[in-house]
């Protein structure tokens, strides 16, 4: 269980999954396949960039099912305060235990651009109505009947703006337990983020790095390029372009970076750019 | 004032079938804007003319969503008899307005977008969010219920950059809230959490 790994001080990895676009989850369940056993925690995406796919409640249920543990990403952008509620409660009814919680892309970002974006709460209010649930009331301050027991969590960007940092205070006031960050390239300023974050919200809370292997130097520019909060330094992307295999030095600079980051922080989270036919050879060479 | 923009013409060629046309532009926000005032009025007859339409006649009213009396405006303007429809230069308000006194068809012209207000000659778009529970003062005269397209009472969101919003070509209210706050010396205030709205002052309305 990550709750009891990240409380009691060991190095935990979670790796992003998508839902299907439809209603096979062939696909899905052989990308679980190649981390089983690699990984703590499977962290399922929301209609990620705004892009409908499969409720990442049906997803995270079937993957409970062939004994995988799941972090359910929760936006606010489709769903109001009685949606969400709900949903949380179905959550908890299915044995989910983790919750991942972000405002959400904008709607006009993905498939379906015309969609009403509802926002009703944002993710410091989300947290906030999860400890309610796990307090064992609903926002209008109605007793419910058995209360949820969410370890939930918040997302950030690694190099904040005054005000971006007095949100993750917040967030950590409202109920945070644990914060997945944007991918890190820079392990340098990722420490002084560290710092900036301990300062402001306590020593408690624990902070999981990002990691998204690259491919080439294309992914690199595409993430800079499409991708807020993720910078791939120049000296990176000057390497990936000089490399006559590209592939081999991502993966090789994630296990590096996965190597740097466990002195200093509470996990890492892969992202990777399509399928996750390398996470288990990065983690192995990052020696995990 | 009401932020409004114009219909694309065929648009309105295509919703407006009837032949006999009164146009009707409003003297305040579509005016102010060059919306709906006379000049924009007497271009949409041309336009109509052009098209074919016989345009019986046309007006600006001061206010097309304050009429005092719909029997004056029809005493003012003898042509309306001859109209089967009435196409409107105003925002939605007007237009409902005038739908509800008139007897015929009545159609918009213009596609209602936000409440703003005018600085100078700059018009700036959706200040204000109406969510009939104004605590704007707490963000330094700055709303980002009206501002922020996610709405978002307690900070940026992931997607504000270099102080630009991720949904479009505006700034992210955020980083003007935390400016304007920092000047004034009122920053503690944004660290508290903000509720979520209360949306049933809006709609449940006694
Ligand atoms: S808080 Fe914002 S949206 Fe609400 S009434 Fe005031 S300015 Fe308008
Ligand atoms: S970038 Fe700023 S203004 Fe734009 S949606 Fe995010 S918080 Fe709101």
């Amino acid at each position: 269980m990550i709750r009891e790994k990240l409380l009691s001080g060991k190095f935990t990895i979670t790796a992003e999954i998508s839902p299907p676009k439809g209603t096979d989850v062939n696909w899905m369940m052989k990308e679980a396949g190649m981390i089983k056993n690699a990984v703590d925690a499977l962290c399922v995406t929301d209609n990620q960039r705004a892009i409908m796919r499969m409720s990442p409640i049906a997803a995270c249920s079937a993957l409970l099912q062939h004994g995988y543990e799941t972090i359910m990403h929760l936006t606010c952008r489709d769903r109001n305060r009685l949606a969400l509620q709900s949903e949380l409660l179905g959550a908890a009814g299915l044995g989910i235990k983790n919750i991942l919680v972000m405002s959400g892309d904008y709607p006009t970002k993905g498939d379906h651009p015309g969609a009403k974006p509802v926002y009703d709460l944002d993710s410091v209010q989300l947290l906030d109505m999860i400890s309610r649930l796990n307090k064992g009331v609903d926002l209008s301050g109605n007793r419910l009947e058995g209360k949820t027991e969410f370890f939930a969590g918040a997302v950030s960007n690694t190099e904040l703006t005054e005000v971006a940092l007095m949100k993750l205070e917040k967030k950590i006031k409202a109920g945070a337990h644990f914060i997945i960050t944007q991918a890190v390239f820079d392990p340098g300023k990722f420490s002084e983020f560290l710092d900036q974050v301990h300062d402001a919200g306590g020593k408690k809370i624990k902070i999981i790095a990002g990691i998204i292997p690259l491919r080439s130097r294309k992914t690199a520019d595409f993430l800079n390029r499409n991708i807020a909060g993720v910078k791939v330094p120049d000296n990176v992307i000057k390497r990936l372009s000089s490399s006559s295999d590209p592939g081999a030095l991502g993966i090789e600079m994630a296990a590096d970076m996965i190597k740097e980051l466990r002195e200093i922080c509470d996990g890492v989270h892969i992202m990777p750019v399509g399928t996750h036919e390398n996470t288990r050879k990065i983690l192995e060479m990052a020696g995990l | 004032m009401i932020i409004s923009r114009s219909k694309e013409f065929k648009d309105i060629l295509k919703t407006v079938q009837q032949r006999n046309i009164f146009i009707i532009g409003c003297g305040k926000c579509a005016a102010k804007q060059h919306l709906g005032g006379e000049p924009e009025v007497l271009e949409m007859k041309k336009k109509l003319g052009i098209s074919g339409k016989n345009v019986v006649g046309c007006t600006v009213l001061s206010s097309a969503c304050n009429i005092a009396s719909w029997d004056d405006v029809l005493t003012q303007n003898p042509d309306i008899k001859k109209a089967e429809a009435f196409l409107v230069m105003s925002c939605g308000g007007g237009v409902s307005i005038i739908s509800s006194v008139a007897d015929k068809a009545v159609y918009p012209a213009l596609d209602t977008e936000s409440l703003g207000g005018v600085c100078g000659d700059t018009i700036v778009l959706e200040q204000c969010g109406m969510c009939d529970d104004c605590d704007i003062w707490l963000f330094g005269g700055l709303c980002p219920v009206g501002q922020c397209p996610k709405s978002m009472r307690n900070g940026p969101c992931g997607g504000s950059l270099d102080g630009k919003c991720e949904v479009d070509e505006r700034k992210c209210v955020w980083d003007e809230i935390h400016t304007k706050l920092k000047s004034l010396g009122r920053l503690e205030g944004l660290k508290d959490i903000h509720p979520p709205k209360d949306h049933s002052k809006r709609r449940g309305r006694k």
